[in-house]
């Protein structure tokens, strides 16, 4: 089915539901990585996975169709998780980043997370990033999306994203070689 | 690790983990949050806000009345202590307060009596000491 076809399914009242619990089917799981590859935790995750997709089918008679809908849903997606991180911060009293820096400690013990030292070396050595290229290299490297969707979702040019990703490989390389 | 490379065949995964069974209840968990808005948060959050508005203004009203009571008190109390002051204390006499006053604070302070002549006739005639008046 032609996208078109497929929002048009998504407006009409008559159609929505069906249309819409596709939508839930096909993206429930690539948001679920996206989300969780930014907040971290699975309960965490959980909440913003399910506000996002409210959130989506609020306003989706304001959905123009001037992006895809594939990268609409991951703006609400990666929004929703930078919001609900800072609003979290906010009620502990804390900023983001030492939020941040608490889940990654909790990440060892998390029993919906490999525990090996590979994985919690890389995490954090992702961490030790700048925000945006944390999130360019997620996105790239765990998502595998490409550099002209990730574009549309995080409104930055193609060669701005290509740059940040190789500084977050070198970056990255050089925490793993280390001891 | 010395030969790390992060685009090496050998990818690493994120490392998380999925809770099993976590996707087949997710649809209805949203479904049923659709079909269900929760606006009992909603009306809480504002009668708190409302709440907190109405007993600020209440706050800000009675402070007001009290202020401006005690405010009003002083001053009444400082023009009387003012005017015993210059009455008793001050050297300043009558003579230099009348020539102190303008032909507006003259105007303010005339009296209208309203006394016709008839009226001053009667009295005049009622009155026993009208001769003494009439000599002088």
């Amino acid at each position: 089915m032609e996208e078109k076809d497929f929002i048009q399914n998504l407006l009409n009242p008559k159609t929505q539901n069906e249309a819409f619990q596709k939508l839930l089917l096909d993206y429930q799981k690539p948001l679920y990585n996206h989300i969780r590859n930014i907040v971290l935790s699975h309960d965490d995750t959980d909440d913003v996975l399910q506000n996002t997709f409210v959130k989506v089918f609020q306003h989706l008679n304001k959905f123009k169709g001037e992006s895809k809908l594939f990268s609409w849903m991951y703006r609400i997606a990666t929004n929703e998780a930078i919001t609900f991180l800072n609003k979290k911060a906010k009620q502990s009293g804390t900023t983001s980043s030492f939020l941040q820096t608490k889940i990654l400690e909790n990440l060892e013990s998390d029993c919906y997370f490999d525990g090996d030292a590979i994985h919690l070396k890389l995490q954090k050595a992702i961490f030790k990033l700048p925000e945006k290229q944390q999130l360019v290299f997620k996105m790239r490297y765990f998502e595998e999306i490409k550099y002209e969707d990730m574009s549309e979702i995080l409104g930055t040019s193609v060669g701005a994203l290509k740059a940040s990703y190789h500084h977050a490989v070198k970056k990255i390389e050089i925490f793993m070689i280390k001891d | 690790m010395n030969d790390f490379k992060i685009n090496s065949k050998h990818k690493i995964d994120s490392g998380f983990k999925i809770p099993e069974d976590y996707f087949e209840n997710f649809s209805e968990k949203v479904l049923l949050k659709i079909s269900k808005p929760e606006p009992k948060v909603v009306t809480l959050f504002y009668k708190t806000k409302t709440w907190i508005s109405s007993v600020a203004a209440v706050l800000v009203i009675s402070l007001s009345v009290t202020l401006f009571t005690k405010i009003a008190v002083k001053s009444t109390e400082e023009k009387l202590t003012l005017e015993n002051y210059i009455t008793n204390q001050s050297e300043i006499s009558q003579y230099d307060l009348v020539a102190l006053l303008d032909t507006k604070d003259i105007e303010r302070i005339k009296i209208d009596l309203k006394l016709d002549d008839k009226k001053i006739e009667e009295e005049l005639i009622n009155s026993s000491e009208i001769e003494n008046y009439l000599t002088e």
